[in-house]
């Protein structure tokens, strides 16, 4: 099957780079899908998270504040601005992630809507990996 | 020949300032590697964000998107007020750091008055800062204390300014000098095309078979938040690179003046012997010739 190749960038560094089976984001105007040989795309995403479908059929979440996405056929490029990436080898290092994510949920001044609905995302992603 | 107490006092002073230079370059490195660390991990955000743009910018300027009509990617034939920011250290012994980037701005004020094109310069740090003031060189605005301590909001605020006036048309350029960090041993100067978004090097061809497609509602606004976007960060990361790059100046700096000085203790020490040993063979001389005058 073909593969999309995935880059997320932060500030930061660099959080994910690999070869994904399809990837999930929240964009302005709601969540889209993208598949390998997507038609070219620019939008921005708002607050949300990102849901990674990997080869092995797991599914990684990662949560975003703001960003910008470029899509081609071959490649998702994504550039956020604050991520955090809910994944651990073990269940302190996991709710430290989820620590971690609540506290930039809390971060993003601008009272939005979305937000309750991501905290909740992430809570369920979190629970998908205990 | 100067007296052996002189050399003595300068020698002393000598390495005493040694020691200085020396502290200052331990401080230096030590600061140089967190400043390093970050605007390395900056660096790969930085590029990419430059690349999205580059790749938006060019998609519009070789037609692929229809009806846009955007200022930020516009060409502007007859600028006639542009914006230049740019970024010193606040400090000085930094070796040729923050001349540079004077330089480089001072070049480029004078092409732009060639050209008949008003030139608003915006200053941050100090060094550059006090450098024009002197000259009588007018700054619209200046910020001091953001060059060594980079902070996000800080500098968005400040090139918010910019951005607006450019939106609303007020300016046609802006540009962002600055000091970057290359290797340990040199600094790479920066001119930084921001406004209207470069797009020179991007050949259609390369893009011929792709379609860019915009989310169509909002395609005005998802444009304007992204090139804010780009362009605050395209400060900051001026910012973060200029601090890495001036304590990678300073400190090489601050090991050169070490150097010399370790250079001129040598050398006031010899002088120092040398003065002392004639000091010891007049005194024979004339212990001498006094016994032989009594004989």
């Amino acid at each position: 099957m073909d593969k999309l190749k995935l880059e997320i960038l932060t500030p930061n560094g660099e959080i994910f780079n690999d070869d994904v089976v399809s990837v999930t984001l929240p964009g302005e105007e709601g969540e889209f899908g993208v598949m390998p040989h997507h038609a070219s795309l620019s939008t921005l995403l708002e607050a949300g998270v990102i849901d990674i479908e990997k080869d092995d059929k797991s599914v990684e979440s990662i949560l975003i504040n703001w960003g910008v996405v470029q899509v081609d056929e071959a490649k998702v490029i994504v550039l956020v601005e604050g991520a955090v990436a809910i994944r651990g080898d073990n269940e302190s290092d996991i709710a430290n992630a989820l620590e971690e994510a609540k506290q930039l949920i809390n971060d993003i001044a601008d009272a939005n809507p979305a937000i309750a609905s991501v905290s909740a995302r992430i809570e369920s992603a979190a629970k998908r990996l205990l | 020949m100067a007296n052996l107490k002189d050399i003595q006092r300068q020698i002393k002073s000598v390495s005493n300032t040694q020691k200085t230079t020396r502290a200052m370059k331990l401080v230096s490195t030590a600061k140089l590697r967190r400043a390093e660390e970050l605007a390395k991990r900056s660096r790969l955000y930085a590029a990419k964000m430059n690349q999205v743009i580059a790749e938006i910018a060019g998609r519009i300027k070789c037609n692929k998107v229809g009806g846009i009509d955007n200022r930020c990617f516009a060409d502007i034939e007859n600028p006639k007020m542009v914006d230049i920011i740019f970024v010193t250290a606040d400090k000085g012994l930094c070796g040729g750091f923050n001349i540079q980037t004077i330089k480089a701005v001072k070049k480029l004020i004078k092409e732009y008055k060639d050209k008949n094109v008003k030139v608003r310069l915006r200053g941050i740090g100090k060094k550059g800062v006090e450098f024009f003031k002197y000259n009588e060189v007018e700054l619209f605005d200046s910020v001091i204390d953001l060059s060594s301590k980079p902070d996000k909001e800080r500098a968005d605020e400040f090139i918010m300014t910019s951005i607006e006036d450019y939106k609303d048309g007020k300016i046609d350029g802006l540009h962002i000098i600055y000091n970057g960090y290359k290797n340990m041993i040199t600094q790479e100067l920066h001119v930084n095309n921001v406004l209207p978004v470069d797009t020179t090097n991007f050949e259609c061809e390369e893009i011929q078979n792709s379609i860019l497609e915009i989310e169509a509602q909002d395609e005005e606004h998802m444009l304007d938040s992204l090139v804010s976007r780009y362009v605050e960060y395209a400060m900051y990361y001026a910012l973060i690179d200029s601090v890495a790059a001036e304590h990678a100046s300073r400190m090489q700096a601050m090991d050169t003046a070490t150097n010399n000085a370790k250079d001129m203790v040598k050398s006031l020490n010899v002088q120092f012997n040398k003065a002392r040993q004639a000091a010891i063979t007049t005194e024979l001389i004339e212990i001498i010739s006094g016994v032989e005058s009594m004989k």
